[in-house]
């Protein structure tokens, strides 16, 4: 199970979600809309991954922990407050381009 | 390489056919991006019968956390290597969004732009990662693209050069 090309079967079947503070992870989880808890490991972390995850957890989507904490974390959690996370807009991107290029 | 593949190709979803074809470069160790740009315009080209595409391949200019002074070297060498590429290619448009291979494309096409041969148009988008701070190639390319887009608006305030457009990825 060490490399597997795509998780995306096992995240589909998932009633949670607990994961390293990887954006690739945290972003395929949020977007199947499966609950997610990203648990940080200080020591290893490159610290510039923990800022999607502290954002993410701000905003809402997301419960947050260590792992000396994630059991106390697994025991409290309400799963139902976190917000859905709605999907990214390109088309934005696309309409920006457009304007810079005169091609609306 | 990896997230950023994923993410480049999420903000060509959208784009017309006026922006064709398309030149992707890639570095020499990157096995995985090959796969998806390729899955990626085989989809394409089933909606638009004359879609074309390219891959490039050139040498990584730095290795994730490379000592200062080798990389310095070995981007040196990357521009150099990437100045015939982009003058065969003299593409209008250079869309990037961080890996360290972008930075010496931007930065030949930038030269190319000072000798007056070709001027393009660089577009820089910060990985939807990059909340609080810039990549080092986002620190490099806010000074030389044309246009730097990020995705939170914190980056917004700290660089108010820059374009955000919210979540585009």
């Amino acid at each position: 199970f060490r490399f597997k090309d795509s998780l995306a079967e096992e995240l589909q079947s998932a009633d949670l979600v607990i994961s390293h503070a990887g954006a690739g992870s945290c972003l395929e989880t949020l977007e199947k809309g499966k609950p997610l808890i990203v648990v940080i490991n200080d020591k290893l972390m490159d610290n510039h991954q923990l800022e999607l995850a502290k954002q993410l957890h701000r905003d809402g989507y997301v419960l947050y922990c260590n792992c000396s904490t994630l059991v106390e974390t697994l025991q409290s959690m309400n799963l139902s407050a976190l917000k859905p996370f709605p999907p990214g807009q390109p088309d934005k991107f696309a309409s920006f381009l457009d304007k810079v290029f005169g091609l609306q | 390489t990896g997230g950023h593949t994923t993410e480049i190709l999420r903000l060509l979803s959208c784009l017309s056919e006026s922006y064709s074809p398309r030149h992707y470069v890639l570095a020499d160790s990157d096995k995985m991006s090959e796969a998806k740009i390729r899955s990626f315009e085989q989809k394409r080209a089933e909606t638009f019968s004359k879609s074309q595409f390219s891959l490039d391949r050139i040498p990584r200019s730095r290795e994730v956390r490379q000592s200062w002074i080798s990389s310095v070297v070995t981007t040196l060498y990357s521009i150099l290597y990437s100045l015939p590429l982009t003058y065969k290619r003299k593409p209008d448009l250079i869309l990037c969004n961080g890996p360290g291979t972008c930075v010496p494309v931007c930065l030949s096409a930038f030269l190319l732009g000072l000798l007056r041969i070709k001027r393009t148009i660089i577009v820089y988008v910060e990985s939807i990662c990059r909340v609080e701070t810039l990549s080092l190639s986002g620190k490099i390319l806010y000074y030389f693209s044309d246009y730097f887009i990020v995705q939170w608006p914190d980056l917004k305030k700290k660089y108010p050069k820059s374009v955000y457009l919210g979540r585009i990825v």
